[in-house]
């Protein structure tokens, strides 16, 4: 720990040095030395971003703010990238005396950098308040919701009644399921539902497994539970790895959906590889895959895909 | 205190630390309690599958409470968590009335087991916070409490999101920790 402080301490005081150094010999700042020669990707954006909150300069600072309050506004969004960027990495140009004309395709990857910086600090706000949002059985909106997760899932036997002892089997605790949203709120439901609408097969599959007799786990509680697993990763800022690695897509609700679907379906494939004896070893076979998880996402390089062409033989 | 300390302590003191089991139906707050008695965040819970476990200092005690899943596809394990418990808590949602006699079943056939016979037994009235919530002296009457005569009990009234009512039914716990023989 005493080590650790005293190299922040030494770093904090030695990066200025570093950095004029480096770039008087390679004549480039620590941006363009990002941008040019780290891998695209989590690899570039993190440092990027870490580069910018580091910075004592002014100009730097005000930028960041500056972007920081148009998350706050909700105004972070593609139509408005061009206002809210164009200025931003001129100002970053002047700052650090770089030539626009010299240096295009620093601007294309710096600017891809600070939307995706910027797209994942939305992502966090906009997360954060589907769970906070509570369900609520008066909300039509919501009352649909459930009632096409059901249908989704189980298309042949149709519901009986809205409180019924079937929701338990797609796994939820009782009669309700609007007590067991808890603490995840709508989030949970939006994910299962995300789930079942974008991957129905492989979400019957996983359902499937659900029902094993003796590897059998509850279908919906698992589900809200990597519902909250992955909203810590997405704030502790370990998703960052599969967020920024997405190359079609900048980080959004959506992803976010499909990083759920990834966790469901490996959590799945863990525990049936697992054998458990009963649901009681649920806690610490979730622990270990956590601990998987974070380690693949502590590798800048990994890829996450489900392999859905192995399910439908 | 250095590690081996605290270590050389634990050791000499072996009847400080004690199992508590923490049991009721799904919904009732048991992992909420559990993060309130370890002072962790309560706002990001989720329904247990399985059971969570936490260890937590109070009074000198070193507390190893067990919160069990409540669903009905769980309860027939808890039996497999009745060994050694020192205290049972016992956690009632004071606001679902439709399922009070299921949990006064429930809590009834739990006192009938052997292996929880003579067990102290704390019950959290829970949830005193919503507006429908039936005040603990009714839930004590619902659930049977004065009938009890095997074992000494306490019914205490809470709100476990926000702690109100733990840390007195926590105080309970400490002053009736069985002696081990």
């Amino acid at each position: 720990m005493i080590v650790f402080n005293i190299w922040s301490v030494l770093q904090w005081y030695l990066r200025p040095f570093i950095k004029w150094f480096l770039r008087k010999t390679t004549r480039l700042c620590e941006l363009q030395r990002i941008c040019y020669g780290d891998r695209v990707g989590s690899e570039r954006t993190r440092n990027v971003e870490k580069s910018l909150m580091m910075s004592r300069t002014r100009d730097v600072k005000e930028v960041v703010s500056y972007l920081d309050g148009t998350v706050l506004q909700r105004r972070f969004i593609r139509c408005h990238f061009r206002e809210i960027l164009d200025p931003s990495v001129a100002i970053i140009l002047r700052v650090k005396k770089i030539n626009p004309k010299l240096h295009v395709s620093f601007i294309v990857s710096f600017r891809r950098c600070l939307e995706q910086i910027w797209s994942y600090r939305s992502l966090i706000d906009e997360v954060e308040e589907l769970r906070r949002t509570q369900f609520d059985s008066n909300n039509d909106e919501h009352e649909q919701m459930l009632l096409n997760l059901w249908s989704l899932l189980v298309p042949d036997s149709p519901l009986e009644g809205r409180v019924s002892k079937q929701w338990q089997h797609i796994g939820f605790q009782g009669d309700d399921p609007k007590t067991d949203f808890r603490g995840m709120g709508l989030l949970g439901l939006e994910n299962l539902l995300f789930f079942a609408t974008n991957y129905l097969q492989v979400s019957r599959h996983v359902l499937s497994h659900s029902l094993h007799p003796t590897y059998g786990y509850t279908y919906a509680i698992v589900g809200i539970n990597i519902t909250s697993m992955a909203y810590y990763l997405l704030k502790d800022g370990s998703a960052k790895t599969y967020m920024f690695n997405a190359k079609q897509s900048l980080p959004n609700i959506n992803l976010f959906h499909k990083f759920y679907c990834y966790l469901f379906y490996e959590f799945d494939k863990m525990w049936i590889e697992s054998k458990p004896q009963n649901i009681m070893e649920f806690s610490m076979i979730f622990k270990k895959f956590e601990n998987a998880v974070r380690m693949e996402l502590a590798d800048p390089a990994s890829v996450f895909r489900i392999n859905i062409e192995v399910d439908n033989i | 205190m250095g590690l081996l300390n605290i270590l050389k302590k634990l050791r000499s003191n072996p009847e400080k630390e004690l199992r508590l089991l923490l049991l009721g139906l799904d919904n009732a707050g048991k992992t909420t309690l559990l993060k309130q008695l370890a002072s962790e965040d309560v706002n990001q819970v989720t329904p247990t599958a399985g059971f969570n476990i936490k260890s937590v200092l109070s009074n000198g005690f070193k507390l190893n409470v067990w919160d069990i899943g409540g669903q009905r596809k769980i309860r027939p394990y808890w039996r497999n968590y009745f060994e050694n418990t020192d205290i049972l808590i016992y956690v009632v949602d004071c606001s679902d009335h439709q399922r009070l006699e299921e949990t006064s079943h429930e809590l009834a056939e739990l006192l009938e087991d052997e292996k929880l016979r003579g067990v102290p037994m704390l019950v959290y009235a829970n949830k005193q916070d919503l507006a429908t919530a039936l005040p603990s002296s009714e839930i004590a009457t619902h659930l049977g409490l004065h009938l009890i005569r095997d074992r000494t009990w306490q019914i205490q009234a809470c709100v476990a999101t926000d702690g109100t009512g733990v840390k007195e039914g926590m105080e309970w716990v400490c002053k009736n920790i069985p002696t081990k023989k």
